[in-house]
């Protein structure tokens, strides 16, 4: 009897010690948004839309400078000419402003996709910390390669979704 | 068939006076309570939060003790009063940090059962349960809000979130008396809260009295007390009967 006492004891103690013991983050921190590519396809009496790879695609993000009020590209590439025939792309919104810009590159032809959005900060745990995510507002697009733009899911967050659909 | 009905007579008539011996044993069999309602009550204090806060490098810490009523030494009210906190720090460099008083309240049974022959004892095996509340100020700091891409990332600190946490402990242990009127025990506790944290909010990592912020807990308890105005034991009443004294009293009924 003392035995198991004293075992359930020490059995005791571990698991009390055991329970504060440092922990990972094993939570998704991704939130990006998913832009996806499709062609319209108008026949006599039906409007269809399928998917298409770009042959070739570079996307770098546009940041405005305060001071002087112009947009500068930002030295990062987010893809660069890629030629894999995407049908998809993600792209990271700004966290700390409520207007992201995408400078992107169809081949040769370049277009911009003004993004307005609300940041939301979401806590997930002290190990993991704080994610941003958004509720977007409006898409705005230059239409040299893109015809229209349709907004499908709204909130952008860890989960897989096709946010923005474009139209060529 | 009359020597069948007698048979039936005799054996129904012999079954009678069996089971009416018998109960009229098991009522002199049981000797008279004589444990008093209020049986004093005992001042303990928790020896194994100050073990585990010194086994975490005061990453937690908490000291608690209680007041434990008894009552016929069977059921225990009890109250439990401690103070608890937190400090630390996550590999990210983000911070939690508490300070807190909490408070629980419930009730012990002695699940040990008297027999009519055995030694008085005041060691006891208890099952118990308790609801535990602490209202508590937290601090969360240094949380990194990434921006990786867009070129700049900014820390966000909530001070000063309050907070109110109630949950319910199920207990289980032993207590002996290792001196006269000084008591020795262990519990262990499955705590199980019951509010629970609003989505969105900034949740606190620990819960004093309650642990880490895990839903479900389980909890250790090694407690040393000394119990005050114990029921002092008279040699008349509290004299047990040995068995063979127990047989003549029958007999001579």
């Amino acid at each position: 009897m003392k035995k198991i006492i004293f075992i359930l004891t020490i059995f005791s103690l571990i698991l009390n010690v055991s329970c504060i013991t440092d922990e990972t983050c094993t939570q998704t921190k991704y939130v990006k948004l998913t832009v996806g590519f499709y062609h319209v396809k108008d026949t006599l009496d039906v409007r269809t839309f399928t998917p298409f790879g770009v042959d070739s695609m570079t996307v770098q993000g546009l940041r405005i400078d305060t001071t002087t009020n112009q947009y500068h590209l930002v030295d990062s590439i987010l893809y660069n000419n890629d030629k894999t025939k995407l049908t998809s792309i993600n792209l990271p919104l700004d966290n700390f402003a409520t207007q992201s810009v995408f400078r992107i590159k169809f081949n040769a032809i370049i277009d911009t996709m003004t993004i307005r959005h609300a940041n939301l900060n979401d806590y997930l745990s002290l190990e993991c910390g704080c994610i941003v995510t958004h509720s977007i507002d409006t898409v705005i697009v230059t239409n040299h390669y893109i015809d229209s733009v349709r907004v499908f899911i709204h909130n952008v967050n860890t989960l897989n979704a096709e946010n923005i659909r474009l139209y060529k | 068939m009359q020597r069948i009905f007698v048979y039936i007579s005799s054996f129904l008539l012999c079954l009678t006076i069996s089971t009416a011996n018998a109960q009229k044993k098991k009522q002199i069999i049981m000797p008279p309570d004589s444990t008093k309602w209020l049986n004093g009550f005992t001042v303990h204090v928790d020896l194994a939060s100050l073990i585990t806060s010194s086994l975490t490098n005061n990453v937690i810490y908490s000291t608690e003790g209680g007041i434990q009523m008894d009552l016929k030494h069977k059921i225990f009210p009890t109250i439990e009063l401690g103070i608890a906190g937190a400090n630390k720090s996550t590999s990210i460099n983000s911070g939690f940090k508490t300070n807190g008083v909490f408070e629980r309240i419930g009730v012990d049974f002695n699940l040990r059962k008297k027999k009519p022959d055995s030694k008085p004892t005041n060691n006891l095996f208890i099952a118990g349960i308790r609801l535990g509340m602490s209202h508590y100020n937290y601090s969360v700091t240094n949380l990194i809000i990434a921006n990786d891409y867009w070129g700049d990332s900014q820390p966000l600190n909530f001070l000063d979130q309050s907070t109110t946490k109630i949950w319910y402990e199920i207990v289980i242990g032993v207590q002996v008396e290792v001196l006269k009127n000084f008591y020795m025990g262990w519990s262990i506790r499955k705590k199980n809260l019951i509010t629970q944290d609003i989505l969105g909010q900034v949740a606190p990592w620990y819960i004093p009295g309650f642990g880490q912020n895990n839903g479900s807990n389980w909890g250790f308890n090694y407690a040393l007390g000394y119990h005050f105005w114990p029921q002092k034991k008279s040699t008349k009443n509290s004299k047990v009967l040995p068995s063979q004294q127990i047989k003549n009293q029958i007999n001579n009924k």
